[in-house]
């Protein structure tokens, strides 16, 4: 299967109170089309860091980043805007919804970024709710859904313009567990039915149980590479 | 497009209490402006009226050499067939009539006290016909029909230092368009009160044919002539520039905005004040706008940062808090003009009035002018306004780095 993300020796190190702190240290990664890989590690291993470099939110202080194979570490900021607007999508912890928007309108922003015509924009919209089961909670702002409902707006929102991959950074840390094994249903339900690539972040052992691979982060560096429960053969090649 | 405004609406309103507390110091800043403003346009308004029509005119013609030249004799540059003329700019249109007057000086005597006078010598049927009439604060104005005859009417002041009453004689000296000194005796008539003090210490009114016996000449200083309507003076002015230039006597016409010097420092004056009161006002929004717009980036630097992420252009960003600025501005604006409109109103059924002005005798109305274009011009600069204070705001939420962004708590 084709290659969609490669990370080549990627580092982070940030300034903090006059210290240089390495979060992510020459790490190498290969994520084929279609995996469902799951990252995993303790706080502060670099799990959200290592998502929001190969999600172009935030850029290497050494290293090389591919998607598709672009080199996202040489666009420009712009490029990197467009590119995050059409080939990714984005699932955060704390659902971050737009508070003023109902769920019909916060999922259907990523297609008001890319103009897309009103009638396709409403037949994405529609479908990508009836895809997470809340067609019947379209009208209705973050406020007033469950702190799942909310989440799986958020999938919907990230996977309506049909992004090459979806980011999860810890998606179910804010869910009860009922929610939580919803969410995760769902995540790989979609996963299997759009062939559509999923890395999300975790601590969740239940999501773990579910990803092809897990990739494991400690302090920075990464630890191994296990096979998930649901393993494809397909998918497992990792590493350079 | 429609969605991004809808944003931006539904944004404003998100913390309710905030942003009414914005709206309120916007339109009280705009209600302010349009009373302050609506006040001044109206003492424009009433000066400017007054003005014209305590004899100034709409436009006033001369021999264009009484405008060049000093005179070193009475009316030596005066208008020669001043009723040519006169019939022909009351052909025009728009206009109301033309009247002749004669400027001069000289000395009134009561035979035991002599004062020197500013001497305005009129056709009072004339002046009647414009609405030209004399604020009198005793006895009548001069009569019409019987115009050669010796009558005055007396400034206030004037007659009080010459303790001088209706019907009384009195003697009037000048000198002569060919340099020999005259006099004739008249009756005054009438007191009058321009509302200027110096005005009503000096000012002694004859009829035209009594000057001219005066002065001895058949001349008159100027034509004063009067329009319907004082929006009209700048057409009639060109008509007029055009007719007369084939004329004997090179003839010059001055519109009243040129001849009323106090109008004009009154209006530099109070539209000076003005500004300044407006620079204070918009401050005050600046400042309460600015904190709003940035307690608002605060609250939303997740909100923006996942947006951001989404691959949102950062020029939308600042599309966005600059809309939502505008959309402020114009609620706030429009609640303003509301309230200042509103407040005007019961202002002017209150019937204030208010001491006289420096210089001036009568006691004025305070009323506040309903003006349009004080409304659009007041709500234009603070709609502006907000969306200059919002700039830096929204540049600072689209330059936020996305990951500190999304890790803001």
């Amino acid at each position: 299967m084709k290659s969609l993300v490669g990370v080549e020796r990627v580092s982070r190190q940030y300034l903090l109170d006059h210290s240089q702190v390495t979060a992510l240290a020459e790490v190498t990664l290969r994520v084929r089309q279609g995996e469902f890989l799951a990252v995993a590690g303790p706080s502060g291993s670099g799990k959200s860091t290592l998502l929001n470099l190969i999600g172009c939110i935030d850029r290497p202080s050494s290293g090389r980043i591919f998607l598709e194979d672009v080199d996202v570490t040489s666009l420009t900021a712009s490029q990197l805007t467009a590119l995050r607007r059409e080939k990714l999508g984005f699932v955060f912890q704390t659902f971050n919804l737009i508070p003023v928007f109902t769920a019909w309108e916060n999922v259907e922003y990523p297609l008001l970024l890319r103009h897309m015509p009103g009638r396709e924009r409403r037949r994405r919209v529609a479908e990508a709710l009836e895809s997470v089961g809340l067609a019947g909670r379209a009208g209705h702002r973050p406020d007033l859904l469950s702190g799942g409902e909310r989440q799986r707006v958020a999938v919907a929102r990230a996977i309506v313009h049909r992004p090459a991959l979806i980011l999860a950074d810890e998606p179910t840390a804010n869910l009860d567990t009922a929610n939580a094994a919803h969410l995760i249903e769902l995540m790989r339900d979609l996963n299997r039915r759009f062939g559509q690539t999923f890395i999300f972040s975790t601590h969740d052992q239940r999501l773990l149980q579910r990803a092809q691979r897990v990739v494991r982060l400690c302090d920075g560096k990464l630890l191994d590479e296990t096979t998930g429960e649901e393993s494809d053969a397909q998918v497992l090649t990792a590493g350079f | 497009m429609r969605k991004f405004l809808l944003l931006a609406f539904r944004n404003v309103f998100r913390n309710r209490r905030r942003t009414l507390l914005t709206l309120v110091v916007v339109a009280g800043g705009v209600a302010g402006l349009l009373l302050v403003g609506g006040f001044f346009a109206q003492m424009f308004m009433g000066l400017r009226e007054s003005t014209i029509r305590n004899g100034l005119g709409h436009l006033q013609i001369y021999n264009a050499d009484h405008l060049r030249r000093d005179e070193t004799r009475a009316l030596e540059y005066g208008i020669d067939d001043w009723r040519q003329i006169a019939s022909l700019v009351t052909g025009l249109p728009h206009v109301r009539g033309a009247t002749p007057r004669v400027e001069f000086s000289g000395l009134v005597s009561n035979g035991m006290k002599s004062s020197v006078f500013m001497g305005n010598a009129v056709d009072p049927s004339g002046e009647r016909d414009m609405g030209f009439a004399p604020s009198l604060t005793a006895g009548r104005d001069l009569d019409g029909v019987s115009a050669a005859g010796n009558e005055a009417l007396l400034g206030a002041g004037l007659a009080r230092s010459l303790n001088v009453k209706v019907g009384d004689g009195l003697t009037l000296l000048a000198v002569t368009a060919n340099g020999a000194l005259n006099g004739i005796d008249i009756d005054v008539v009438g007191i009058v009160t321009t509302g200027f003090k110096e005005m009503d210490d000096r000012l002694l009114r004859i009829t035209v044919p009594a000057a001219q016996r005066l002065l001895e000449t058949p001349r008159v200083t100027k034509l004063v002539v009067g329009l319907d309507d004082t929006r009209h003076t700048d057409p009639v002015y060109e008509d007029l520039s055009l007719r007369t230039a084939g004329l004997r006597q090179e003839i010059a016409t001055k519109k009243w905005i040129e001849l009323a010097t106090f109008y004009r420092q009154v209006r530099v004056l109070f539209s000076g004040i003005f500004v300044f009161l407006g620079v204070i006002v918009l401050f005050m929004v600046v400042m309460s706008s600015a904190n709003t717009l940035l307690m608002s980036l605060f609250e939303r630097t997740r909100e923006i940062g996942t947006m951001l992420a989404m691959g949102t252009p950062r020029s939308w960003i600042v599309g966005l808090f600059v809309l939502e600025a505008v959309i402020t501005g114009a609620g706030g604006a429009l609640a303003g003009v509301i309230a200042g409109n509103l407040l005007g109103a019961l202002l002017n059924r209150a019937n204030l009035q208010l001491p006289p002005p420096p210089g001036n005798t009568a006691s004025m109305a305070f009323r506040v002018l309903h003006e349009p274009a004080l409304m659009v011009g007041a709500s234009v600069l603070v709609v502006l306004t907000l969306a200059l204070a919002s700039v830096l705001p929204a540049i600072r939420a689209s330059r936020l780095q996305i990951a500190e962004a999304l890790a803001h708590i």
